[in-house]
C-alpha cells in the first residue's frame, strides 16, 4: 500500500467488512480498498464511504484521487454504468393534492418512460447525431426539444463534460445506443414520486426550493448500453496499457494507464462521452415526466423544476487542497457522488452558499435523502458523498427470500404503489435486500462529511 | 454440464461447468441469458455467427460473453442455443461459434435484470474433475 485506506462507516458495517476478511470471502470490500491504496500516484488515502460494499476493482462507495503527473486512471474506478446518477425534479404540488392523482401519474410514468430489458427510446439517432450527443451532453437534447434551457444550470457540469472525445468511443458502443436514449433500464434504476417528509436543514432546503409535504420526482438511471460498451472496450485496452507501462496490478479489475499516457487520455475522453450520454438520458426522461404531469395534473413544463442532477460513477479532474496546497487531481468516484461544500464555483450560483445537493437514493420502500457537502468533507473525502443505502444481500439471496408479488402488496399496504416491468427484478430489489439507509445517512452525518437536508418518502415507484 | 449463480453483494457471479472447454463456454453463454430472462422460452430460430480471438481462454470467455451481450441491442436478439469451436495455442485462443435465438419479446421471455457488462473479477477458466469450469462476475 502506498497510502492508507480510510473507511467512514457505522460499527456494524465495519464489523461486517472485517468478518468478510476473517471468513476469506471471495469478494470483500476491505481488500478492494487495500488494492486501490496500492495504485501509483494515489493521494492521501483510498477512501470508502458509509454505503461501502464489495464491487469490482474499486469497492462500491469508493473514492480514489490521483496525482495528474504520477497517477493512473482506472476503468474499475468508474465501472460499466458511467455517470449513473439521480435527477431530482420538484413540483408545486403538495401531498394533499396528489392522493387522487398518484395512481394515474404512476400508470402514466410506467407507460411513457421506456424501461426494462430491451425497451427502446423514442429518440432514434444517427451516428452523426450520437457524436453530437456524446460531445455536447444534455444541452444537445435540450436543443432537440427535450426539457428547458434552465434545467442545464442545475446539472453537475451543466450537463456537459468538456473533455468528451467521441473518436475515443467505438462504433459498436455508438450503435448500441441508437434506440437507448431516454430509457430507464432495469436493476436498481427507478422513477419515484416522493413527498418531502421532513426538512432537516432549513437554510439549504430553502436554497434548493424544498419544503415539507412538497411532491418531488426522482429519476435514477445512467449511460445505458453506450456506457456499458465503453467500460467493456476499455477494460481490454487498459489490460494492454498496464503491461505496456509495467504497472503492477493487484487484481485484473484495476487495470489502468498513466493519466498522461495516450491510452489514459483516450479513456478519459470516452468516459466523458459516457457521462454526457447519461446527462442527456436523464434530461430526456425528465421531459417525459413533465409530459405525464402535464396530462394528469395539468402542470406546465416550467412548473416542474430540476433541483439537481448528479452522477455517482465518475472520474474527473478537480482542484483540492492537499496539505494546504491547491492541487489538480483526478478523482474517481464509484458509487459515490461529488459533494462540494459551501463556496465552490462548480455549484450553481443559487446553491453556492450552502453547496450543491447530494442525491441519496433509497430503495422501493424506504426513504431517500437530499444532503449537502461540508468543509470537513472537502478535507477528508475530496468532497465526496454517499449515493444510496448500498446492498446487504446478494441478488441470489434476495430472490430466494422475497417474492415479487408479495413485495408489491406489502408496499401497497404501506401506501407505496409499485409498477414494475419485471416481478423477478422487484424481488431482487426488495427493500430488505438493502442496508438501512438511515444508518448510512447517520454515519455520513456523524463523520461530518455530509449533512442531511431533507428526508423524502416514496409514494409511487416505477421499476424497469 | 451446469450453471450456478454465485453470491456477490452488488453484482452477479456465474460458474459454468462442462465436459469440454467448448461445452463450458456454451453453458456460460446460456447462464448470461438465464440471468436476464427465461431462456427456456427463447426459440433458437435465428442464428448469429461469432468469430473471436483473445490472449487466453479467460479473456476469450469475456470476449465471447460481451459480444453476445452487445448483440442484444445491435440485432435485438436474445439467445438460448450456442455452439463453439475453440482452438488454443501458447499465444492465443480462437473461437468460431454460433448463437441462436429470437427477437426479445418481454411478454414471452419474462425478462428480469439487465447485465451491463462482463467484469474481470474472479475470472477463472480451468480444467476441473475431468472437465472444465468457467467463472466470472456480471455487473448488473
Amino acid at each position: 500500500m502506498r497510502v492508507p485506506g480510510r473507511i467512514y462507516a457505522d460499527e456494524r458495517t465495519i464489523a461486517q467488512l472485517e468478518e468478510d476478511v476473517r471468513n476469506r470471502a471471495e469478494w470483500n470490500a476491505l481488500r478492494q480498498v487495500r488494492n486501490v491504496a496500492a495504485l501509483p500516484g494515489i493521494i492521501d488515502a483510498a477512501l470508502a464511504l458509509p454505503d461501502v460494499h464489495p464491487g469490482y476493482g474499486f469497492p462500491i462507495g469508493g473514492v480514489g484521487a490521483f496525482d495528474l503527473g504520477e497517477g493512473v486512471v482506472v476503468v474499475g474506478g468508474v465501472g460499466f454504468d458511467i455517470n449513473c446518477g439521480v435527477r431530482l425534479l420538484s413540483t408545486p404540488l403538495r401531498h394533499s393534492d396528489i392522493e387522487p392523482l398518484v395512481e394515474r401519474l404512476g400508470e402514466g410514468l410506467y407507460h411513457t418512460v421506456p424501461a426494462g430489458l430491451g425497451a427502446g427510446g423514442k429518440l432514434r439517432l444517427s451516428i452523426a447525431e450520437i457524436d453530437r450527443l456524446l460531445e455536447e451532453g444534455a444541452p444537445y437534447v435540450v436543443e432537440r426539444g427535450f426539457g428547458l434551457p434552465e434545467d442545464l444550470t442545475y446539472i453537475e457540469e451543466q450537463g456537459r463534460m468538456a473533455n468528451a472525445d467521441p473518436s475515443a468511443v467505438s462504433t459498436r458502443a455508438k450503435q448500441r445506443q441508437f434506440r437507448q436514449v431516454g430509457t430507464l433500464g432495469s436493476g436498481n434504476h427507478y422513477l419515484e414520486i416522493q413527498v418531502v417528509d421532513s426538512v432537516l436543514d432549513t437554510e439549504a432546503a430553502s436554497a434548493y426550493g424544498l419544503s415539507e409535504r412538497q411532491i418531488l420526482v426522482s429519476i435514477h438511471t445512467g449511460s445505458r448500453a453506450l456506457g456499458h460498451q465503453i467500460g467493456q472496450d476499455y477494460l481490454k485496452e487498459m489490460t494492454a496499457a498496464s503491461h505496456k507501462y509495467g504497472i503492477p496490478i493487484p487484481e485484473r479489475e484495476l487495470v489502468c494507464a498513466p493519466i498522461r499516457s495516450p491510452e489514459g487520455q483516450r479513456y478519459l475522453g470516452a468516459a466523458a462521452c459516457g457521462a454526457n450520454c447519461a446527462f442527456a438520458n436523464r434530461q430526456v426522461i425528465a421531459h417525459l415526466v413533465r409530459d405525464v404531469f402535464a396530462e394528469v395534473a395539468g402542470l406546465s413544463a416550467k412548473q416542474i423544476r430540476t433541483v439537481y442532477d448528479i452522477g455517482h460513477n465518475n472520474v474527473k479532474v478537480e482542484t483540492h487542497s492537499v496539505g494546504g496546497v491547491r492541487k489538480s487531481l483526478l478523482v474517481h468516484r464509484k458509487g459515490s457522488t461529488r459533494a462540494f461544500g459551501p463556496g465552490r464555483e462548480e455549484s450553481p450560483e443559487a446553491y453556492r452558499s450552502v453547496g450543491h445537493p447530494i442525491l441519496v437514493g433509497g430503495t422501493m420502500g424506504t426513504a431517500s435523502y437530499v444532503m449537502r457537502g461540508t468543509e470537513r468533507g472537502m478535507e477528508a473525502t475530496f468532497g465526496s458523498g454517499i449515493h444510496g443505502a448500498g446492498r446487504a444481500l446478494s441478488r441470489k439471496k434476495a430472490a430466494k427470500r422475497f417474492w415479487g408479488e408479495a413485495v408489491v402488496s406489502e408496499l401497497a399496504a404501506a401506501g407505496i404503489r409499485v409498477w414494475a416491468h419485471s416481478k423477478r427484478g422487484v424481488a431482487e430489489e426488495a427493500p430488505g435486500a438493502y442496508k438501512d439507509v438511515e444508518i448510512v445517512v447517520n454515519a455520513a452525518v456523524e463523520a461530518g462529511i455530509n449533512q442531511a437536508v431533507a428526508r423524502l418518502l416514496p409514494l409511487a415507484v416505477v421499476k424497469g | 454440464m451446469a450453471i450456478e449463480f454465485l453470491e456477490h453483494t452488488a453484482d452477479l457471479g456465474l460458474r459454468a461447468t462442462g465436459a469440454t472447454l467448448e461445452e463450458t463456454f456454451c453453458e456460460a453463454a446460456r447462464g448470461l441469458f438465464a440471468a436476464m430472462l427465461d431462456v427456456t422460452t427463447v426459440d433458437p430460430s435465428e442464428t448469429y455467427d461469432v468469430r473471436l480471438e483473445a490472449a487466453s481462454s479467460a479473456d476469450l470467455l469475456v470476449a465471447w460473453l460481451s459480444d453476445l451481450l452487445s448483440q442484444k441491442e445491435l440485432t435485438g436478439l436474445v439467445f438460448s442455443k450456442f455452439e463453439a469451436r475453440i482452438e488454443r495455442s501458447e499465444a492465443s485462443c480462437h473461437l468460431d461459434g454460433t448463437a441462436s435465438g429470437e427477437r426479445l419479446d418481454p411478454a414471452k421471455h419474462r425478462p428480469g435484470i439487465e447485465v451491463k457488462g462482463i467484469t474481470y473479477l474472479g475470472l477463472d477458466v480451468r480444467r476441473e474433475d475431468g472437465g472444465w469450469s468457467a467463472q466470472c462476475v456480471f455487473d448488473v
